[in-house]
This record gives structure tokens, sequence and C-alpha cells, in this order.
């Protein structure tokens, strides 16, 4: 049964995949990526990873789309009709040919060295522990002993963003209104 | 879930290259940056698929690596969509246009 759910939600996520990536109206990839964001979230939690997954719908459902959403609304792009033309031009184009061929080989290289390469294990399958693999005290421990130092690097990171998104979308002094 | 962990690898790859080609195709910036979010979550799926196959196979050990990176990874895809949602407003303030055809001067 699990593994029947799994093989739905690859299904969706890579339908939706699709769709991001074909729909005219940018408001349409949005929601399928919300889509694609939530079968993987579902996969994740069959896969034995209950944190990550719930961490994938917070952050990423419903903080980074949201932004995105949020700034196609201040932009009011979702009927600009030009834009979605030369969009859909362009999939005429040469240029899609080449495009194509090198996902087509990415995606190649990545399915043969799946196949031929991750030592099938799954065969025998012991148990997974009771709390899935990223419990989150165990989780936790991890983060703040061993991985101490890129946790804070990250927060830094996270410092320089705030600043720099503050200077790029503040308009100039004495500019424009 | 008895799926071997090469499946999982197989989807993350479909979404990388899903991701990899609207990157190079499409011309709206939003949707490119929804593409190279979509790539971060193939890298993640494949991560936690690693991990998952090292737990299988240390008898049910749980390896940390995995979710510690993809952590770290949405922690910056966060950071990258910030930003480039920055640029995309900074973007359509100067030029009224999202249309990456239109802001080819760096090109020409």
């Amino acid at each position: 049964m699990a593994n029947l759910i799994f093989y739905v939600m690859a299904l969706v996520a890579v339908v939706a995949a699709l769709g991001v990536v074909s729909a005219r109206n940018p408001m349409m990839s949005i929601l399928a990526l919300l889509t694609s964001f939530f079968a993987l979230a579902t996969i994740y939690l069959l896969a034995g990873f209950q944190t990550l997954a719930a961490v994938q719908i917070l952050v990423y459902a419903g903080a980074i789309l949201v932004l995105f959403l949020f700034v196609i609304m201040l932009l009011n792009l979702a009927d600009v009709k030009p834009l979605a033309r030369i969009d859909l031009v362009l999939f005429h184009e040469r240029k899609a040919i080449w495009t194509m061929l090198v996902a087509g080989s990415l995606l190649g290289i990545g399915a043969f060295v799946a196949l031929q390469a991750v030592p099938v294990v799954a065969a025998s399958a012991p148990a997974l522990p009771d709390q899935g693999i990223d419990g989150l005290q165990a989780l936790a421990d991890a983060m703040f002993s061993r991985y101490l130092l890129p946790f804070e690097a990250v927060s830094v990171l996270l410092l320089a963003t705030a600043v720099a998104v503050l200077v790029l979308a503040k308009r100039k002094r004495g500019g424009a209104r | 879930m008895s799926v071997p962990p090469s499946h999982l690898f197989v989807v993350a790859a479909l979404l990388f290259s899903i991701g990899a080609a609207g990157f190079f195709l499409r011309r709206n910036v939003i949707v490119v940056l929804m593409c190279i979010e979509l790539m971060l979550n193939a890298a993640n799926l494949s991560f936690l698929a690693a991990s998952r196959m090292h737990t299988l196979a240390h008898g049910g050990q749980p390896d940390l690596q995995g979710p510690i990176f993809a952590l770290f990874v949405i922690v910056i895809a966060a950071v990258e969509a910030a930003v480039g949602l920055a640029l995309v407003i900074a973007l359509y303030r100067n030029k009224q246009t999202v249309s990456l055809d239109e802001v080819a001067e760096l090109k020409d």
C-alpha cells in the first residue's frame, strides 16, 4: 500500500513539475509547484523523514511560495498576455532542441547511475527506527554539536540576505515618488 | 514502504531535468526562479534517498547527514528566492518587464 502511494505521489510530483515548466500563466506555475511540493512532502514522510516533511510544507509551501505569490500579485503579472506568447514561441526555437537534449542526457545519466550503481538493500529491508530517520531530538543534537559551525554560517548568511534584500528592493532616495 | 532507493533517485533525476529544461526554456524571470526551486528540491530528494539507503544498510542506525544537508539546502533556497524576487522587483521598477529577453544589455 505504501509503495502504491509512493508511486502515485512520484507521478503527481513529476506531472506537476511539467506543469510548472509549461504553464503560460505564472499563477498556474505557482499552483503546480505547490502540488509538486506537497507530493514531495508525502514522499519524504513515506521514506521515514517526518521532520523534513513538516519543514518542507512549513518553509516551502508556507513561506517561499507565498513570497512568489506575493511578488506576482504585487507586479500584477497574472494577465500579461504578450509575455505568455513570447514564452510559448520559444518552445519552437532551435535552442529548445538543445535544451531538451541536455535535460534528457542529465536524466539519462541520473537514471543510469541510480539504477546501476545504487546497491539494492531494500529487498531484505530492516525496520526503520520508530521515530523515523530524522527524529527531532537526534536532528537537533547533530545540528548543535557536529554541525554548529555551518549552522552559524547560515545565520550570518540570513542576516546578509535580509540586508541585501532591503538594499535591492528599497526605492532610491529622492527617486520617483 | 519497501521501494528500492534507486527509484527515489530516478524521481530526483526526473525532477532535476525538468527543472533544468524549464530554466533554459522559459523567459519569465519568476518562472525561471521557480525552476531553480524545483532543481533544489530534486537535490533534497536525493540527499534524503541517500540517507535512507545508508540507514537501511546499517540496520536501522539513523544516518543524519542527509536530513541535515537537506535542511541547509532549504535555507539556501529561501535565501535565493528572497534575493531573486528582490531583483525581480527592482527590475520591474526600472524597466516594467520581467522578460529575460528584454534585459540582455550585457550580451550586446
